[in-house]
């Protein structure tokens, strides 16, 4: 799920592109300055020198035989090794239209402004610097426009992953496994085959299986038929597999140690705390956004550099023992409680209904029962 | 213990702007977005629009997804006219890919992103018409041919609002039998419901009272602003990407661009309702020409790998232009996705707009942009 796995060929320009029409006009008003041409299948493309943007936007604003008067749109792109500024401009008196590049190098990136030549360029602009981190040399107001204030990071540069959010939410969901499995071990008694995560397992582990079937024909060069047909083949033998052995060990998942993943999350909490922190901090000073968004960036960079200095050690690391952790405990027990309770529910309600109990009385035996069950935990 | 009060003499008091907020959950915002408005007794001063409480990383996503899961991202930007934006998009993968959909998929496509424009400008003229204080009347008109629309599309494509129906080269699946019959049924009702709607808003006292000569817009500040669509036609500007750059058939019908004279909100409101009689023709042509055949270019892999290349493509969306600018470095994935919304731009004309009214007004100003928050915010 890595931004890099998809991306990583670069394009090699073939022969050099004949300037369209538009091009040609825009070399004539300009001569001084170096247009690399592009292709798009609608529209003439060129990309710019940083050095004499503002020169050149000036003009195809400006200039009588150019008039460039509308920005349709104002787009920021990521290609790794350099950011790329796009302006796409029509003029309603010529009725043509154009796209203009500016490259900048991702640790300086700065382009001039258009929002005093096009209007609407302000908030194109300002959504830009606030995803893409591009800085508007002379723009008025550059607020954050779309993401709460100070997020200190862009989140449309291709370096801003999103996988990690995945990963995040399934550390949550093998934290509940874990305490689980913990509080079996404690206890003594068995944590309840969960039937759901045992099919979500064989789910996953089908897939892998009828992607390597296919990916196998593939390889062999078999036709669509025979291939369908294989991956089907092999789809029946895992399940006779499965059910015979009720599941190729369902345990197989490479268990974690714990406490990884639990400094990891005490970490994101720490740096939570510290952002806030700094943030409240730089807010009663009453520095400006930017000041503040960097006095944050800072504060973090400094925290990262003391936790690599200091490796582990700096994280407390809770205890690998089992009843030392007591907090997991009580969230697995509670979890377990309010499914018994859910599954007492149920069956009660299902008893009811096949007794054909009115809704009222169905809701009675409900809650008599809830009362019962508690009474019972109570003592 | 009585507490001594004392009037402040005259010469104590002053005159300041007060700050008054409005939204973001408020009706009149037609979604979450919020104003923060300095007002000089009833007067609007200053206006500074708050937006991004929809945002949820609708360009980053699809980067991570292949060129079809796409598809279904663009429904969720301007979700009034969603067969108008997946029309967008499919057409820049089309244009990006070199494919050609075959005759029908283009008919199919013209006829319900038409459809889809008089579905979106009747949900305006419901919403506007609560904006101004005609509170029920309209929007239950509006409503009851908009229903109808929702319903035909439903029929076709299995779902009320997120279609998913586009696709590059063609479309998911054909048409259902008595389509012909069924849209000749649903134009014809809505035809006398826009006759209807007709009626009642544009002669009406109160619209005209509160519409007219309120906040003109000169072409060249429309131009400047970025405005497009009705905002930009009321100008008086002949402007439509359909006619002015004819992508996907629209060379081949006959359509007038209904325009205005002074830009104001009563002239947005003509262009609109115009604009649905125009969309209706639109689709009387298409559905008498519309060919048998297949609803899908052949030799399409099962993953669709897109040639490098870049390509911003835009369409004539109801709210005006709706553009796609779609990189792709020759992977499944498009490496940029960005989207124009025409209410993005529409919307940050509104301090201009807006300055010098009063706060009843604003909110009319504010209907009349027609915007579409999820579009916005992305």
């Amino acid at each position: 799920m890595t931004q890099e796995a998809h991306g990583g060929a670069a394009v090699t320009p073939v022969a050099p592109i004949e300037p369209g029409p538009v091009v040609r006009l825009l070399q004539s008003v300009l001569p001084g300055v170096e247009f690399e041409i592009g292709q798009s299948p609608k529209d003439e493309v060129v990309t710019i020198p940083r050095d004499d943007f503002s020169r050149v936007m000036t003009a195809v604003r400006t200039d009588e035989t150019l008039a460039f008067d509308y920005l349709r749109c104002l787009s920021g792109v990521d290609y790794l090794t350099y950011l790329e500024t796009v302006y796409h401009l029509h003029s309603f008196k010529h009725h043509h239209s154009i796209a203009i590049k500016v490259k900048c190098p991702p640790d300086d990136a700065h382009v001039p402004t258009v929002s005093h030549l096009w209007h609407t360029a302000n908030w194109h602009e300002r959504e830009l610097y606030e995803l893409f981190g591009i800085m508007l040399d002379g723009h008025p107001d550059l607020r954050p426009l779309l993401t709460e204030e100070g997020l200190g990071y862009y989140i449309m540069r291709k370096s801003h992953p999103l996988a990690d959010i995945e990963e995040w939410q399934e550390d949550y969901l093998k934290t509940i496994d874990e305490a689980k499995a913990q509080m079996a071990a404690a206890t003594g008694v068995a944590a309840p085959i969960d039937e759901k995560a045992l099919k979500i397992q064989m789910a996953q582990q089908k897939g892998a299986v009828m992607k390597k079937a296919r990916d196998d024909a593939r390889a062999q060069g078999l036709s669509p038929e025979d291939e369908k047909a294989a991956v089907q083949a092999a789809i029946k033998k895992f399940e006779e597999e499965f059910t015979a052995g009720q599941g190729p060990a369902p345990a197989a998942a490479p268990a974690k140690p714990v406490d990884e993943r639990a400094a990891k999350i005490q970490l994101a909490q720490q740096k939570a705390a510290l952002i806030t922190k700094t943030r409240n901090e730089a807010r009663a000073k009453g520095v400006s956004p930017e000041e503040e968004r960097q006095i944050v960036a800072e504060a973090l960079k400094k925290f990262s550099e003391e936790q690599e200095a200091a490796p582990a050690a700096a994280v407390p690391i809770p205890a690998a023992t089992a009843p030392a952790a007591p907090a997991p405990m009580d969230r697995a027990a509670k979890i377990q409680l309010a499914q018994q309770k859910a599954a007492l529910i149920t069956k009660t309600r299902e008893e009811a209904r096949a007794k054909g109990l009115s809704p009222e009385e169905e809701r009675k035996v409900v809650a008599e029962a809830l009362k019962k069950f508690s009474e019972e935990q109570g003592g | 213990m009585a507490i001594e009060t004392r009037l402040p003499a005259e010469s104590d008091l002053e005159t300041i702007d007060i700050n008054v907020n409005v939204g973001p959950q408020h009706p009149a915002t037609h979604g979450v977005f919020r104003m923060i408005l300095t007002v000089d007794g009833e007067l609007v001063v200053d206006l500074d629009p708050v937006i991004g409480y929809m945002h949820r990383g609708n360009e980053k996503l699809p980067e991570n997804c292949d060129f079809r899961q796409v598809i279904g991202y663009h429904d969720r930007t301007d979700y009034l006219a969603q067969f108008n934006t997946e029309h967008c998009y499919v057409e820049a993968v089309e244009r990006l890919a070199g494919i050609t959909p075959p005759e029908r998929a283009e008919y199919i496509r013209v006829i319900l992103a038409e459809m889809n424009r008089i579905a979106s400008h009747l949900m305006f003229f419901g919403a506007f018409g609560t904006d101004i204080g005609l509170f029920g009347t309209s929007f239950m008109y509006a409503f009851r041919d908009r229903e109808t629309i929702q319903d035909f599309f439903e029929e076709i494509t299995g779902e009320r609002m997120m279609y998913n129906y586009f696709r590059p080269g063609g479309v998911a699946w054909d048409l259902p039998e008595n389509f012909h019959e069924r849209c000749w049924q649903v134009l014809n009702s809505v035809e006398r419901g826009i006759d209807q709607l007709d009626a009642l808003m544009m002669e009406n006292e109160v619209v005209l009272a509160r519409c007219r000569g309120l906040s003109p817009v000169t072409p060249d500040d429309a131009i400047n602003w970025g405005l497009s669509g009705p905002m930009l036609r009321a100008t008086g500007l002949k402007h439509d990407l359909r006619r002015a750059e004819p992508y996907s058939i629209y060379d081949r019908f006959k359509f007038e661009i209904p325009t205005g004279t002074q830009g104001d909100v009563y002239d947005r409101l003509v262009v609109r309702m115009e604009e649905m009689r125009q969309s209706a023709w639109i689709v009387e042509q298409a559905l008498d020409d519309m060919p048998d055949g297949p609803i899908m270019a052949e030799g399409l892999k099962r993953v669709l790998r897109v040639p490098a290349g870049e390509v911003y493509m835009r369409v004539e969306s109801p709210r005006g232009e709706y553009g796609t600018y779609l990189v792709s470095q020759g992977s499944d994935k498009p490496w940029r996705h960005k989207v124009r919304g025409a209410s993005f731009s529409n919307l940050s004309a509104l301090r201009a707009m807006s300055v010098g009214n009063y706060i009843s007004d604003v909110i009319i100003i504010l209907g009349s942009i027609d915007i579409v928050l999820c579009e916005v915010d992305r």
